[in-house]
């Protein structure tokens, strides 16, 4: 073979190492320093500049209107005839949307064994987890007596009063409820091997915090068997659950017989929304860790955002696909009221807000994510990421509070004009991210296990005289 | 034997890679020393074929499937019974008193909550977690290294250390228990 060649087939193999995290295997216990020190480094005065004015909107926005609703009522919101809902189940639905991101990423990506899932699973469960956490938060603000939110528990009582279990709003309960636990229970199941090692180099507050949270782990043959059972049995039932979820949140309007609300697609419609908004969320998560915290930019690359842009292209179109089959099922039936509310979504007082649903889920990501080059870079896959979520609140706000504003009552037609809620959204943003703030500092991000375990599985072979990544299958 | 030879000491033998600690695991058979005797504690899973182990026994499955059946119970106590415990009976519009396609949206959630909560549960009881009583172990396996402990005799101690020396073992040392 000639200098030449050699050399040509060396910078090919670096150039896939470099692309690769699988292909580019640091020890372990270099791995466990990385992202030991990415959580334990003190932050600066900017995190904590950040982390301050969030703490302040969650009081402001979130406790403390929340507390001025308690007191005055229900009024203080925007919410009456027609529209009892508002921002309130937007939010419900926007959030529930995001939690669907960590599921996808977690439980479907592991059941195909796309590798490319493995640094950033944890990163996008904590999304589930503290997204359901918001959700919830959404539904108890417009709940109005909050503090008898255990009536809708079913329980043995002395008003011997049950839920009325024909309800979707009592089957959104047990699906959220379900799903909250679900999720939590399979985030912190892949979660104790790396406490464990996070326990195993710690000293002080965090020594016992983790120890606590390592239950004792060593990664014996016995742990780990029953470990990977259970992750197994939760990669394959948590799919239903979730698909399950927001099935049953479309069925809180699918099964009303109001114009726009009564479809037969609305599940998997809502799905694929969720899933769409959930992507979107996720890429701009790690587009987020990566600029921000120490060695992620080892952990996560240029391959993951190209990978998780091509997810959201195909979701996109799938999205695509679902609202043009709701919409031109209900233009072709010719009921009155839903011609006029189809006119009013696109030439009412909002109609820029229809316009820029279809602009941001549709046009902004098949403009940018066709391009395998723009799709590897973190910021415009990020910024598709905003787009598409600006989108699906968007959507979501033209389901909710403006589709009701035309019904078959004319007389009670009204334009919905968000009071309070609006900060007590803005609220349960900033939790969110104050959250995954502090998650990012108490817990690994990345599962180092499972990166080991994934670069252990993965090498360059030669096919005749190209070089190739090859995976082998360890499970 | 005298009572200082047949006493029981555990050996805890590191080893930077698979290949060595699968030889390692071998060459114990060879010497006789069972599998009962053994025990490979490892940062990443390992399976049992991957080391010549056999197969490890887990009730993780059962206890899921039990707690479904658990779950399916509470739905069914939900979906049939309880409307026969309301004080004021809910009939809604012509649907039948138990309606079914309702019926089966709280039958699904509640068998996959119940199986979703056993699935978890039996994990801890399965590994006896939590545990935080002092354990064999050295923190160095979660960088990587893959541990056999090893159970014999102090007699075979010497002749098992050597071994396992030879076949590339970081370190072989009798196994203290400590506070994680």
């Amino acid at each position: 073979m000639t200098d030449h060649k050699q050399h040509t087939e060396h910078s090919h193999e670096e150039h896939l190492r470099e692309k690769h995290l699988m292909l580019d295997p640091l020890p372990r216990g270099k791995m466990n320093e990385m992202v030991m020190e990415a959580m334990t480094t003190p932050p600066t005065w900017k995190w904590w500049l950040v982390f301050s004015l969030l703490a302040a909107f969650v009081a402001w926005g979130l406790f403390y209107k929340w507390g001025v609703l308690i007191a005055k009522g229900q009024g203080e919101a925007g919410v009456m005839r027609p529209d009892y809902w508002g921002i309130f189940l937007v939010n419900t639905v926007f959030w529930i949307g995001i939690s669907h991101a960590g599921t996808f990423i977690s439980a479907i990506l592991r059941v195909f064994k796309a590798e490319f899932r493995r640094p950033f699973t944890r990163a996008a469960e904590l999304m589930t987890t503290f997204g359901l956490v918001q959700a919830g938060f959404s539904i108890f603000m417009h709940m109005g007596r909050v503090w008898l939110f255990y009536w809708l528990m079913p329980y043995p009582n002395q008003r011997l009063l049950w839920p009325n279990l024909h309800s979707p709003l009592t089957w959104d309960l047990l699906a959220i409820t379900t799903y909250l636990l679900s999720s939590t229970m399979y985030l912190f199941l892949p979660l104790i091997p790396d406490v464990a090692m996070a326990r195993d180099r710690s000293t002080g507050w965090r020594k016992n915090l983790y120890k606590i949270l390592a239950l004792g782990f060593r990664g014996t043959e016995g742990e780990w068997t029953h470990l990977r059972n259970a992750m197994s049995i939760f990669a394959f039932a948590i799919i239903p659950v979730m698909f399950s979820v927001h099935t049953i949140v479309s069925w809180d309007f699918a099964a009303a017989t109001r114009p726009g609300w009564s479809s037969t697609i609305f599940g998997p419609y809502f799905i694929v929304g969720a899933l769409h908004s959930g992507m979107g969320a996720a890429v701009v998560v790690l587009a987020v860790i990566r600029g921000t915290m120490k060695h992620m930019n080892y952990f996560v690359r240029g391959e993951h955002f190209d990978a998780i842009g091509k997810l959201m292209l195909i979701i996109s179109m799938a999205w695509a696909y679902f609202f043009f089959n709701d919409y031109m099922v209900q233009w072709y039936g010719g009921d009155k009221w839903t011609q006029q509310l189809l006119h009013f979504h696109e030439a009412g007082p909002m109609g820029w807000m229809w316009f820029t649903m279809l602009i941001t889920n549709i046009a902004i990501p098949w403009a940018l994510l066709w391009n395998a080059k723009w799709r590897s870079n973190p910021w415009i896959v990020g910024f598709v990421g905003i787009a598409i979520n600006v989108g699906m609140w968007f959507e979501r706000y033209i389901i909710i509070p403006i589709s009701v504003t035309i019904n078959r009552m004319p007389f009670t037609w009204r334009m919905y004009t968000p009071g309070i809620e609006v900060p007590m959204g803005i609220g349960t943003v900033a939790l969110f991210i104050l959250l995954y703030m502090a998650a990012s500092k108490l817990i690994p991000l990345i599962p180092v296990w499972e990166v080991q375990e994934g670069q252990m599985a993965h090498e360059l072979k030669k096919f005749g005289r190209e070089t190739v990544v090859s995976v082998s299958e360890l499970e | 034997m005298t009572e200082s030879e047949s006493k029981v000491v555990d050996l805890l033998a590191v080893f930077s890679d698979l290949a060595p600690a699968a030889d390692a695991v071998e060459q114990l058979h060879a010497m006789g020393v069972h599998d009962d005797s053994m025990n490979v504690i490892s940062g990443i899973p390992v399976t049992e074929a991957m080391l010549g182990r056999p197969r490890q026994w887990t009730n993780v499955p059962r206890i899921a499937m039990g707690g479904a059946i658990l779950g399916m119970g509470a739905g069914i106590f939900l979906a049939y019974i309880s409307p026969f415990l309301y004080a004021y009976p809910i009939q809604v519009s012509t649907q039948s008193f138990i309606p079914g396609p309702p019926t089966v949206v709280v039958l699904f959630e509640l068998t996959m909550l119940g199986m979703l909560l056993s699935t978890f549960l039996g994990v801890f009881l399965d590994s006896f977690f939590p545990n935080y009583r002092p354990m064999k172990y050295v923190p160095e396996i979660s960088d990587g290294k893959i541990a056999i402990l090893v159970e014999c005799t102090h007699v075979e101690e010497k002749k098992i250390t050597d071994v396992l020396k030879k076949l590339g073992a970081e370190s072989v040392k009798p196994a203290e228990a400590q506070h994680l």
